[in-house]
């Protein structure tokens, strides 16, 4: 069954720091005022345009395989293929903050209003990633409701497009989920629109099955390491 | 002159209307387009990112700076009909196919715009293809790929086995970038030059073009 999940605007605002560092700017920074004004407008109308909106969909391993397989085209190895088959709970989902604004930020750039433009494409990329964790949080409660958790375990969230998994694992993933019904499609190149849409597999299992050595083929080339960063949350939590 | 000097300041400012009255005023004292162009705004833009490089500022403030320089570029434009505007270079940018991440690339195309290059932006989700078309069309020397998803890497290594197959590598040569991009594999798929960010991306774009 397909399931709706109302995500609240307000609750995926994020932290100036956060969106500041995606512009490039340290924690340790001395922030002048006019940056903090363009970071508080951009939030501003964030809160006014955005319209966060997800779906989420159980499915059982035998499912997900056929999914995340995909088009034949995942890394000869990846994380997530000896990840899901440990889970007893796998969900898909999809998420949009809807296409209004996607639409301010593209006329702010076409206005040359690049600080501003640049600033809310912050706010609205951190805010998508934030909207993945209250999916996550939103899953593992409802299964700790139903005492279906453990202490050492976790639900994360993996996107087609990263660590091996091919994004035209997207193809398989929107015929089971189809999150056209909240207004978002993919193109030929498995592409959504709109852009601030984030799509994947919810994962709950023991902390442990999560983490892994970064030493597939694909990490090589890999600069960004955030599997890094997922993987100390993980031992933080 | 004074007046260049002022332009100059003004855009380090990311003051746009301040950039646009003085360089309006520029014209109307008939001071040459290619002096105001080069003498105020993109003096003015060196300086800002030669601070943006020295962590004196901070992207925000660069890009304040850059609409400043389209505003005052906005006015000299028609006055380089006859002679075309003058250029550091022609590059061709875009997020390669499978990737609609583009505030990256976007950002070296403000940035490269504003010192001096002519750049013809392709957008994202951009086929291998393509790149080289334009390229060849255009007569650009450079092309700027960019990626975020790490899955999309292997299309950077396919633009330039491309160029190869058209006997074209040297010719036109490759810079590329995105976050999970690395020097490394720069070097190993035979990318003439990574760069790390929107402000080293000039940096290398200036290098590759000065090369013979």
């Amino acid at each position: 069954m397909i399931q709706r999940v109302p995500i609240n605007v307000n609750d995926i605002i994020p932290a100036s720091r956060d969106v500041l560092n995606h512009q490039g700017i340290s924690e340790n920074s001395v922030i002048p005022d006019h940056i903090i004004s363009l970071f508080e407008d951009a939030v501003v109308v964030f809160k006014l345009k955005a319209k966060p909106i997800a779906i989420i969909k159980k499915v059982t391993v035998k499912e997900f395989d056929i999914i995340f397989r995909g088009e034949g085209k995942n890394a000869d190895e990846a994380p997530l293929e000896n990840i899901y088959p440990h889970s007893g709970n796998l969900a898909l989902f999809a998420l949009t903050l809807g296409n209004e604004i996607v639409e301010i930020i593209n006329d702010l750039f076409n206005k040359n209003d690049f600080a501003p433009g640049a600033m809310l494409d912050s706010v609205a990329s951190m805010a998508a990633d934030k909207s993945v964790e209250i999916l996550e949080n939103y899953i593992f409660n409802n299964l700790s409701e139903r005492n279906l958790t453990k202490n050492d375990s976790i639900v994360l969230g993996y996107s087609p497009g990263y660590c091996g998994w091919d994004l035209s694992g997207q193809k398989k993933l929107f015929q089971h989920l189809n999150p056209g019904k909240i207004g978002i499609t993919i193109n030929e190149s498995f592409l959504m629109t709109p852009l601030k849409s984030v799509s994947g597999v919810l994962v709950h299992s023991d902390k442990e099955i999560h983490i892994f050595e970064s030493s597939f083929t694909f990490c090589r080339y890999c600069k960004n390491k955030t599997c890094y960063e997922r993987m100390e949350k993980i031992l933080e939590h | 002159m004074e007046i260049l000097n002022e332009i100059s300041q003004q855009l380090q400012n990311g003051n746009d209307e301040k950039v646009f009255e003085l360089t309006e005023s520029a014209i109307e004292k008939n001071i040459k387009p290619k002096l105001i162009l080069y003498e105020g705004l993109i003096s003015g833009m060196n300086v800002v990112g030669g601070q943006f490089r020295k962590h004196e500022i901070f992207l925000p403030d660069v890009l304040l700076a850059a609409k400043a320089m389209y505003a005052g570029m906005e006015l000299l434009k028609p006055h380089f009909i006859k002679e075309k505007m003058p250029t550091l270079g022609k590059i061709v940018i875009g997020t390669v196919q499978g990737d609609l991440h583009d505030l990256g690339k976007n950002l070296v195309g403000i940035m490269l715009k504003g010192t001096g290059f002519e750049v013809i932006d392709l957008g994202k989700d951009v086929p291998p293809e393509k790149f080289i078309e334009t390229a060849i069309d255009e007569g650009a020397k450079l092309i700027g790929m960019s990626a975020l998803l790490t899955t999309t890497l292997p299309v950077m290594k396919e633009v330039i086995h491309l160029l190869k197959e058209k006997n074209l590598l040297g010719e036109i040569k490759t810079i590329i970038g995105g976050a999970p991009v690395s020097k490394e594999f720069a070097e190993e798929i035979g990318a003439n030059a990574f760069a790390f960010d929107a402000s080293n991306s000039v940096i290398v774009a200036k290098e590759l073009i000065e090369e013979k």
